[in-house]
């Protein structure tokens, strides 16, 4: 444990120095400060639109940053040959991909909490929000994204293991775009009177890849009409499903890194 | 006391466009504990390759390597090891003492006394404080050193330690290699710096396209120097006659030099030269070098392979092609 | 040292059946109940527009959309604005701006050069403001756009009317000065008891509204409604509502004492290719009647007598029905009679006039009168007669005027064996203006003003 524990921390503190990275970061924090210019947008939605805007905003800047982050974690490594300093140790393979895991994730919390942070110093100070329990309305909306992207990190790690980093992007961007779409297409592609042929893989793929779109819970937020149910149960369900989906990639990542020649 | 590295008909092959490519080929190899071992061979050889599989980062296609009597691979003798790659880079970000601490949690050590003695030795003690990225790639060379001394091993791997590295920088890394055989470590170094691996190496092999072509101690090996006769004033004749096969003679305006291996007699040529008029210049016994043996050796070998020196050949890991200079 | 995974794969296998059962059995249930975006449909984006959707930035494409919308407003290009509407409600439901003014667009705003709109929209506006109604449930702006449609735009089942607005009524938002339409709703309806009732009770809130608050505007507020409901008892009074419920009706005299025979009778003339004249008369000496004519084809899908089925389901069409002819419009009557020309000629896209068999519908309902023809006529048209025309089937519970006439393509469009002739349709009953003047800059009064020549 202390050995991934010491992997992860340096890790983290490489990442949270990587110089694209705080470019990435930069943009996210800027337009989530200037989201409040862009209300004249829909006059009478201002508050819908400050809310969707800034959270999308952070959503997709964890995204580029969590796909980014992690498709050099081990080529980097590899690469700079230190892999072979910390291989040589006795540390097995297992135990240095998921501290190069953990440490990816702990940099990807640390760049979310900031952005978070300055969302909702936005809305207390342009007065855009009654009361706290406002502000933790929507401050629970990144804690969701944050396990979405955890699970959307252990996706590229995998890849990364057999993958090169641009060919990571695109898959690992791939995977997040079809996780994010796919139950739009769902509901058409397994209607009644589609084929078995169309049906069938459709079902497939639903159960297979990693369902993104589950996360995408700014929508109670961004227009808070009706009464949520069952909110804990979803965060809590949602942390089941993604452990135990970053358990399996992790899993297979492993296997594939054990056998890969570094 | 069983070997520290043993390999048997080792093998590393890889697949390419053009059939297999055996980039370690039957390599057999004994390391005794408490030598330094230098591992030579020309660029695309097979050494840095032959050290991962002894490191268990990568798996050999056939046969055996053992380590400190185990396995290579096995993750128990990597707390008995340590490896030094060659041009490393470190994290930039964390300084040279951050970056003992990191390999020191990595076995479990917390001694931050441990981690500052260690730069003493390596003479950083007055820069640890200093991020990686401002040191020279000598520093960084001696912080990879002090590194691989964390855990005291008792074998050390290391890949091209002097590379790129200056005049003053080689002497110092030689140094503390030598202090290491001083306390009982076993030093693997592989290398094509021959001058610094003379200077220091029990014992060498030397491979070439993956095959060893010369394996023993230094003096065994380096035993049959030659004899430079230089003179004036002598014919085409004369030179002729001196020649023979094992005798090298080069002529120019009358200056002829002899070159002869140190078990034939000097005498018989001066003698021959001085008969037919020639006016000896020097008689310079010449030592054996490695440089020499090398050479010997790896042309021998490329010779009876039929191989023609200057040939595209495949790197280390059996992707790209240099040229081989040797 | 290579080694064997089975442990691993098979741990892994595992872990994929648990990922699964949990999202479809727990994760996905919840997400879907509770989280997840009302509509979301992605047709009909471009594929950065999608991208930024999903990317979580719907609310914004939304506007930006409906910001170009503006534009295309001020610009006049309507044909512009409804794949933007269309858009932006699929993008972002909770736009209630977007769907109420697009109703209001869709219903109003595509017209031919006589400004009569194109009620072949009307399905969509409908449907438009049906799907805004469900995705904001919270708030009573779209019920009420809903119910104005029909109250308004429509004019015509006025049940339609009152369901949409009662429900707009039990939103907590509902704007207390929009109240009284459902009154009129209701009366429209023929629902006069319940307009009654109705406004009682919104007089007690609006007392409760006068002591919470003692502000200048919930007092007139106040006065307002009481006028109002002043203005109903007297007119139930006048027009023996009160006495037909206690069945004193027949004895007594009331306004809408006898019935009135408004004496209808039209000709419709084919003056040119396209273009119709109609007169006819109508024996109401006060102005303010407007009859309605329909012309469509004979066989128009969903067609009623003088109107079509307006709620046709949720599609929203961003056109209208090709090949299908629908037109609508009000004729005014000045001086006892009516005479209008309708020019149907330059917009072909609303008159295609594909079909062979058209039917022209003049259709008059007591219950779109004003108060003051009210007063005569009663809310349901029992003060109303007419000899000829007078239906009681068409609109249940109103007596109203309704007959049709037929023409063919050929005779509206001046072709064939009409080429030279000039085709005319009348009610048997027609006989022309007789003595009435055909000036309708001068609205005669019999007793006020003296007859010309005098």
């Amino acid at each position: 444990m202390n050995v991934i524990l010491a992997i992860a921390k340096t890790t983290l503190g490489e990442a949270i120095r990587r110089r694209v990275l705080l470019v990435i970061l930069l943009v996210g924090v800027l337009f989530v400060a200037i989201a409040p210019a862009l209300e004249a947008l829909s006059p009478r939605q201002e508050l819908t639109v400050l809310r969707s805007l800034t959270l999308g905003v952070i959503q997709l800047t964890s995204a580029v940053i969590a796909v980014v982050l992690t498709v050099y974690l081990i080529p980097n490594e590899i690469e700079r040959r230190t892999i072979y300093t910390i291989l040589s140790k006795p540390v097995r393979r297992w135990q240095f991909m998921i501290g190069k895991y953990l440490g990816a994730v702990g940099a990807l919390g640390l760049m979310m909490a900031l952005m978070t942070g300055i969302m909702l110093l936005v809305f207390v100070v342009m007065g855009k929000s009654k009361d706290v329990s406002d502000l933790a309305m929507l401050a629970k909306v990144p804690i969701a994204f944050f396990i979405q992207m955890s699970l959307l990190a252990a996706v590229s790690v995998f890849f990364s293991t057999f993958a090169s980093p641009i060919v990571n992007f695109f898959l690992s961007g791939g995977v997040y775009l079809v996780g994010t779409m796919f139950d739009s297409f769902f509901n058409v592609l397994t209607k009644e009177t589609q084929p078995l042929i169309v049906k069938i893989p459709a079902t497939i793929v639903h159960v297979i890849i990693p369902n993104f779109q589950s996360f995408n819970v700014q929508n109670s937020v961004i227009n808070p009409t009706q009464v949520i149910q069952n909110e804990t149960m979803l965060y809590v369900g949602l942390s089941v499903y993604a452990v135990t989906y970053i358990s399996i990639l992790m899993i297979l990542g492993i296997i594939v890194f054990e056998y890969r020649e570094v | 006391m069983s070997l520290a590295i043993e390999t048997k008909d080792l093998v590393k092959s890889y697949k390419s466009k053009s059939g297999t490519i055996n980039v370690v080929d039957k390599l057999n190899l004994q390391v005794e504990p408490g030598e330094i071992f230098g591992f030579l061979g020309p660029n695309g050889a097979g050494k840095t390759t032959t050290i991962k599989i002894l490191l268990g980062v990568i798996y050999q296609t056939s046969g055996d390597a053992y380590v400190l009597g185990k396995e290579a691979g096995d993750i128990e003798i990597h707390k008995q090891i340590s490896y030094l790659p060659e041009k490393p880079y470190y994290y930039e970000h964390m300084t040279g003492f951050e970056i003992m601490q990191f390999y020191a949690s990595l076995f479990g050590i917390h001694d931050k006394d441990k981690c500052k003695s260690l730069l003493d030795r390596v003479n950083l003690g007055n820069d640890m404080n200093r991020p990686i990225s401002q040191y020279s790639k000598g520093m960084q060379q001696r912080v990879g050193l002090a590194q691989s001394l964390l855990n005291d091993p008792q074998l050390l791997f290391l890949d091209e330690p002097t590379g790129g590295l200056d005049p003053i920088a080689h002497i110092e890394i030689r140094d503390l290699i030598l202090q290491f055989r001083d306390e009982g470590k076993t030093v693997f170094i592989s290398s094509h710096e021959l001058s610094d691996v003379e200077r220091i190496c029990d014992r060498v092999a030397i491979i070439n396209k993956g095959e060893v072509v010369a394996q023993g101690r230094l003096e065994e090996l380096l035993v049959g120097g030659r004899i430079e006769i230089t003179a004036n004033n002598c014919t085409d004749a004369t030179a002729s006659s001196l020649r023979d096969d094992d005798t090298l003679v080069s002529m120019n305006h009358g200056r002829v030099i002899v070159d002869i291996p140190d078990s034939h007699s000097p005498n018989e040529v001066v003698k021959t030269i001085q008969g037919a008029g020639g006016e000896i210049v020097s008689v310079i016994p010449r030592r054996k070098r490695l440089e020499d043996l090398f050479l010997e050796a790896v042309t021998v070998d490329n010779r009876a392979k039929g191989r023609t020196i200057g040939t595209m050949t495949g790197k280390d890991d059996g992707t790209e092609a240099d040229e081989v200079t040797a | 040292m290579r080694q064997r995974f089975s442990k691993l794969w098979a741990l892994a296998a595992g872990l994929a059946i648990v990922q699964a059962v949990v999202h479809a059995a727990w994760v996905f249930p919840l997400w879907q109940k509770n989280f997840a975006p009302k509509q979301g449909s992605y047709e009909g984006l471009t594929s950065d527009q999608m991208l930024f959707a999903f990317a979580g930035f719907r609310e914004l494409i939304a506007g930006i959309l409906w910001v170009r919308a503006d534009t295309f407003f001020d610009e006049g290009n309507f044909d512009a604005i409804l794949p933007i509407i269309y858009l932006v409600t699929r993008l972002d439901p909770h736009q209630i701006d977007v769907y109420d003014t697009g109703m209001w667009h869709i219903a109003y705003n595509f017209t031919d050069e006589g400004s009569r709109s194109d009620r072949r929209y009307v399905p969509s506006a409908v449907a438009l403001g049906i799907e805004g109604a469900n995705n904001n449930p919270s708030t009573y702006e779209l019920f009420y756009g809903t119910g104005w449609l029909y109250f308004h735009k429509i004019e015509d089942d006025y049940a339609e009317a009152v369901k949409w607005f009662e429900q707009a009524m039990t939103k907590n938002d509902v704007v207390t000065a929009r109240r009284n339409i459902l009154n009129n709703a209701y009366q429209r309806n023929g629902q006069v008891d319940k307009a009654v009732e109705y406004m009682f009770k919104v007089l007690e809130d609006s007392e409760a509204a006068v002591k919470a608050d003692k502000e200048y505007a919930a007092r007139q507020n106040r006065d307002t409604i009481e006028n109002n409901l002043d203005n109903l008892l007297v007119r139930m009074a006048q027009r023996g509502e009160f006495a037909r419920a206690s069945g004193h009706y027949d004895g007594w005299d009331y306004d809408t004492k006898p019935p009135f025979d408004v004496g209808f009778s039209a000709r419709v003339t084919v003056v040119e290719p396209k273009v119709i004249q109609v007169e006819g008369t109508w024996n109401v000496l006060p102005v303010g009647t407007r009859v309605r004519i329909v012309l469509r084809d004979s066989d128009y899908p969903d067609a009623l007598p003088a109107e079509l089925t307006w709620n046709q389901g949720t599609a929203i069409k961003l056109d209208p029905p090709k090949g299908l002819t629908f037109m609508q419009d009000q004729l005014f009557v000045k001086n006892q009679r009516f005479s209008r020309e309708i020019d149907m000629s330059r917009d072909p896209n609303m008159y295609p006039f594909t079909k062979q068999k058209y039917l022209v519908e003049f259709y008059y309902n007591p219950r779109q009168a004003p108060a003051y023809i009210q007063d005569k006529f009663g809310w349901n048209g029992e003060g109303m007669t007419d000899k000829n025309f007078l239906n009681t089937q068409i609109r249940p519970g109103a007596r109203v005027v309704y007959t049709t006439m037929e023409l063919t393509r050929e005779q509206l469009l001046r072709t064939g064996e009409w080429k030279e002739k000039v085709p005319i349709q009348q009610t048997k009953n027609f006989a022309g203006f007789g003595s009435k003047q055909l000036d309708d800059n001068v609205i005669k009064v019999p007793g006020i003003l003296s007859e010309p020549g005098h």
